[in-house]
């Protein structure tokens, strides 16, 4: 028992490090999600034919093949043959990042979807382009709508970052197994690597639990 | 109002992923050697999270000799073929053994180290190496080493034993499974197997019929100079006093 929390103790610095890469990868992934998921959003829902059935497609290709199959594919393989020399951390935040968006893409096509037409409408009505319409009334309403659903994808990105470990990533799961290798205390490195999970899911959460509350639309429901 | 707080949440993403990116590219110009962190005494992180290990001390030694700088990069070992040839890495310093297979994919220095590979059993286990290799047991290998594909052909496809292999991501797991009773035996390097019996209720049962070999640091076929700096640096270091000190400092002998 003794030597488990003295394992613990031991590698926790080490692991905290890790921590920080998890969050990085969390964080850049996210980030191009959102801003591609966003994009997606809009062109599946107002674009024309074509542009609807690309995003259909890129949506359909992301959510089909498994992240660990898509981080080899790209980092031996697509990378590789293009000549692009890219870090791991850089493919992994790329790859999940690419999955994220076409989840985030649904979730914020759901959002958009869910706020009356009439809205639109008046906002033709009213002289404004369709571009402005979207970016001033539909995408501040519907960003918000999106929180929750945003948290729950956050979560879910978290814990895929654990396969980066694959890649030769140093996040928290890696670090973990080298520790183990050392010191053959498996147990208790395996279980610290899920409560630092667990800490930052929580931590993520609860950041955007607020900021649901800030940017709720007053008297919407 | 509000809208400048979603905004600047935005932008505060978009900053910490550009950071991450640019964090990512900005790499100096030093040789990156591979390593498996998996793998100690030769490779390994120790408390600080720094690489250590016979293999990595030797390189820095050699570095500092021939007058290059070297980083060691801590990667899995399946993917670390594929990643020196994607010049990921430059170099392979982390108990590799020399194979014909290999040589055909990359270049590989003179040969430092002799390796046997053992079978680890638990400690109380009174069975021989042939009734381990029989009876449809399980034995652990770490997936893609030599010992691995050895025994899938010369002793599952051509010599017909009864014994199946489970391949594990590192050899401390496979030790990890002998304790747990999952599989009755894990073969590996003597080296870590040595390691393993200082840290778990294991013994070293013996070997099992594979011939000696070699290790080697391999590096890209067209990296001549990387490989003549490794020869030269190899060779002085393995007349240098510091080579008895580092054999000794991981319990080589």
């Amino acid at each position: 028992m003794i030597q488990s929390l003295t394992a613990i103790a031991d590698a926790l610095p080490y692991m905290l490090r890790g921590a920080l890469v998890t969050i990085g990868l969390v964080a850049g992934a996210m980030g191009l999600g959102l801003v591609l998921g966003v994009t997606f959003a809009v062109g599946q829902v107002y674009g024309n034919v074509y542009i609807r059935s690309l995003v259909k497609i890129y949506v359909w290709f992301f959510r089909g093949v498994p992240l660990l199959v898509l981080l080899f594919l790209f980092y031996f393989g697509l990378f590789s043959l293009l000549e692009i020399n890219l870090s791991a951390f850089t493919v992994a935040v790329i790859v999940l990042g690419l999955i994220t968006s076409a989840y985030q893409s649904q979730i914020f096509r759901g959002a958009i979807l869910s706020l009356p037409e009439g809205q639109l409408k008046a906002a033709r009505a009213i002289g404004m382009s369709d571009v402005k319409a979207i970016i001033f009334i539909v995408l501040p309403q519907a960003l918000r709508l999106s929180v929750p659903g945003w948290s729950n994808e956050y979560s879910i990105v978290l814990k895929d970052s654990a396969v980066a470990y694959a890649l030769g990533v140093t996040e928290i799961m890696a670090r973990a197994h080298f520790v183990a290798s050392r010191t053959y205390e498996h147990l208790p490195l395996y279980f610290s690597a899920g409560v630092l999970f667990m800490i930052i899911t929580y931590l993520g959460t609860k950041a955007l639990k607020i900021l649901e509350e800030r940017v709720k639309i007053p008297g919407y429901s | 109002m509000v809208k400048g707080r979603l905004w600047s949440f935005i932008s505060v993403f978009l900053v910490v992923m550009l950071a991450g990116a640019s964090f990512a590219f900005a790499e100096e110009k030093v040789y990156i050697n591979g390593i498996d962190a998996n793998f100690p005494p030769f490779a390994y992180v120790d408390k600080n999270g720094v690489p250590d290990g016979f293999d990595v001390k030797s390189v820095d030694w050699i570095a500092k000799e021939m007058g290059f700088k070297v980083t060691h990069k801590p990667m899995d070992w399946d993917g670390i073929i594929p990643s020196l040839k994607a010049k990921k890495i430059d170099m392979i310093a982390s108990g590799m053994s020399i194979t014909e297979k290999r040589q055909e994919q990359v270049n590989f220095t003179i040969p430092y180290w002799i390796i046997s590979q053992v079978l680890v059993a638990p400690k109380d286990c009174s069975i021989s190496v042939d009734e381990i290799l029989s009876n449809g047991n399980k034995v652990g290998v770490q997936r893609g080493t030599t010992e691995a594909k050895w025994m899938e052909e010369n002793l599952i496809q051509k010599a017909k034993k009864d014994f199946s292999l489970v391949h594990y991501d590192s050899a401390p797991l496979a030790v990890e499974d002998v304790v747990n009773g999952r599989i009755v035996a894990a073969a590996m390097d003597d080296a870590p197997a040595k390691d393993a019996v200082r840290k778990k209720p294991v013994k070293i049962l013996g070997t099992f019929g594979m011939a000696e070999e070699n290790f080697g640091y391999a590096v890209r076929k067209e990296d001549k100079k990387l490989l003549d700096m490794l020869n030269q640096g190899l060779k002085r270091l393995m007349a240098s006093p510091y080579w008895e000190e580092l054999k000794k400092k991981y319990e080589l002998d």
